[in-house]
């Protein structure tokens, strides 16, 4: 009977034990560090391009201008008239109507002429600004493949923190290799920089720079900007 | 999963069917394994206890005659009486019925006795070391119940990390966190119930060396009596 007491106690001392146990994790278990959301898995390396773009401002055709000179010309007449006698008079004004006639003839001509030049000027920009738009799509598919390429060779080191930011300058060729890396602004911290540089070494060659047409490589990728900022660290 | 909550409740909800098992299976084990302690505990002290009471008694000049009636009423009271009373109570009701009978050899008297004693001590020797198996047991296999969940867990979590591309700290750990808990629950179990078996097992072979010397010390009292006839 001793037995069954003291096995009643033990399995009491028991669960007390395990609550207490149980509670006391319960309670006092918090994580320290307040949970960070998870950021997107990739590392934002943006790239920058150090001359903005102007935007360009389309030129609406101008309305032709009331020319001066034909008013010039029509008060010469007149003066020419004045002097002259009556009897000229009608035929010089006949005269003059055919002239004036002919004149803004001449000037409808010449503004027609005009507007034409405009338009097609107008849309020759139009035009331009469109491939310009087109060569934009074009080179920033290409920038997110350079993105792409350099944040997989990224390396960050432990001394990075979140508002890190380091510009480098590749000097590619056109068969897409890296030739040579400079840092345009450092971001204070040597390791961090040096891993930027590493990055762009590993990446070594961008294959998919072969495909781009030589223009626009001369172009834009020549020399290519890239900030490194380590966005998804938690400090 | 981005509002992710790393409480222990949330990590052992969370965990998989398979890690939530051994977890239990440990925490239970863990339960069983104080039930023992406990009891272990109170057993050892009281037989350790009693048999200096009884020891005292013993040696305190009492009749022989008169100290095995007490118990004869103790056991018709309370039921059989453990301990060292056992082995005296049965070495003593051996030697007398030995005894009675009238042609009684003193050696084969001695020789029934100390047998009669030696079943009663292998007795009391069994009674103190039950339930010291399963603490061995517990303290053996829990780490090994645990590191099984925990590789089972780190496996899946590693699995899952082939999916991602840029595989960050951040999207193992808490997988691998969760799958420690069970490493964690191993330990707990497996840390009292080693502790404890040692110790016990150290008090269950001290008692049994007192029983024995105390049975061989009332064997050579019983010889004495018999020979001196």
């Amino acid at each position: 009977m001793g037995n069954f007491l003291s096995y009643a106690a033990a399995v009491l001392v028991s669960i007390a034990v395990h609550v207490l146990v149980v509670g006391a994790l319960l309670v006092n278990w918090q994580p320290t560090t307040e949970r960070i959301v998870m950021q997107p898995q990739f590392i934002e390396a943006k790239l920058v391009e150090l001359a903005p773009k102007k935007k360009r401002q389309i030129d609406r055709p101008v309305k032709p201008k009331i020319d001066p000179a034909r008013k010039k010309r029509e008060a010469d007449q007149r003066r020419a008239v004045q002097k002259q006698k009556a009897a000229a008079l009608k035929r010089q004004q006949e005269q003059a109507l055919k002239a004036e006639a002919l004149e803004k003839k001449q000037a409808a001509e010449a503004e027609r002429k005009r507007i034409a030049t405009e338009f097609a000027k107008t849309l020759a920009e139009e035009e331009a600004q469109i491939n310009a738009q087109e060569d934009d799509r074009i080179a920033n598919s290409y920038r997110q493949v350079i993105q792409q390429r350099l944040s997989e060779n990224w390396s960050r080191p432990p001394s990075a923190r979140r508002d890190m930011e380091t510009v480098i300058r590749m000097q590619l060729v056109p068969t897409g290799r890296v030739v040579g890396v400079t840092v345009l602004l450092s971001s204070g911290d040597i390791a961090f920089d040096r891993s930027v540089e590493q990055a762009a070494f590993k990446a070594e060659q961008f294959f998919e720079l072969q495909q781009m047409a030589p223009e626009m490589f001369e172009r834009r990728f020549r020399e290519v900007d890239v900030a490194f900022s380590p966005r998804d660290l938690r400090l | 999963m981005n509002e992710e909550n790393l409480s222990i409740v949330a990590l052992i909800t969370n965990a998989s069917l398979l890690v939530q098992l051994v977890m239990a299976t440990l925490f239970l084990m863990s339960v069983l394994s104080w039930i023992m302690i406990v009891q272990r505990a109170l057993f050892l002290n009281g037989a350790l206890r009693s048999f200096r009471e009884f020891e005292d008694t013993f040696w305190s000049g009492i009749d022989l005659n008169q100290l095995y009636q007490d118990l004869n009423d103790q056991t018709q009271e309370q039921g059989p009486v453990d301990g060292i009373e056992n082995v005296f109570h049965a070495g003593f009701r051996e030697f007398n019925r030995l005894a009675q009978t009238d042609k009684a050899d003193p050696d084969a008297v001695m020789e029934g006795t100390d047998r009669a004693m030696r079943v009663a001590l292998s007795r009391e020797e069994e009674k103190l070391s039950t339930n010291l198996p399963f603490l061995a047991s517990v303290a053996s296999v829990s780490p090994y119940i645990g590191l099984f969940g925990t590789v089972w867990g780190i496996m899946n979590s590693f699995r899952g990390l082939a999916m991602v591309q840029q595989a960050t700290l951040a999207t193992v750990a808490p997988g691998i966190s969760e799958a420690l808990i069970a490493t964690a629950m191993g330990l707990f179990a497996a840390i009292p119930a080693v502790i404890a078996y040692n110790r016990y097992a150290a008090q269950v072979e001290v008692i049994n060396g007192n029983y024995e010397t105390f049975s061989d010390e009332f064997s050579s009292i019983l010889h004495r009596q018999v020979h001196s006839r």
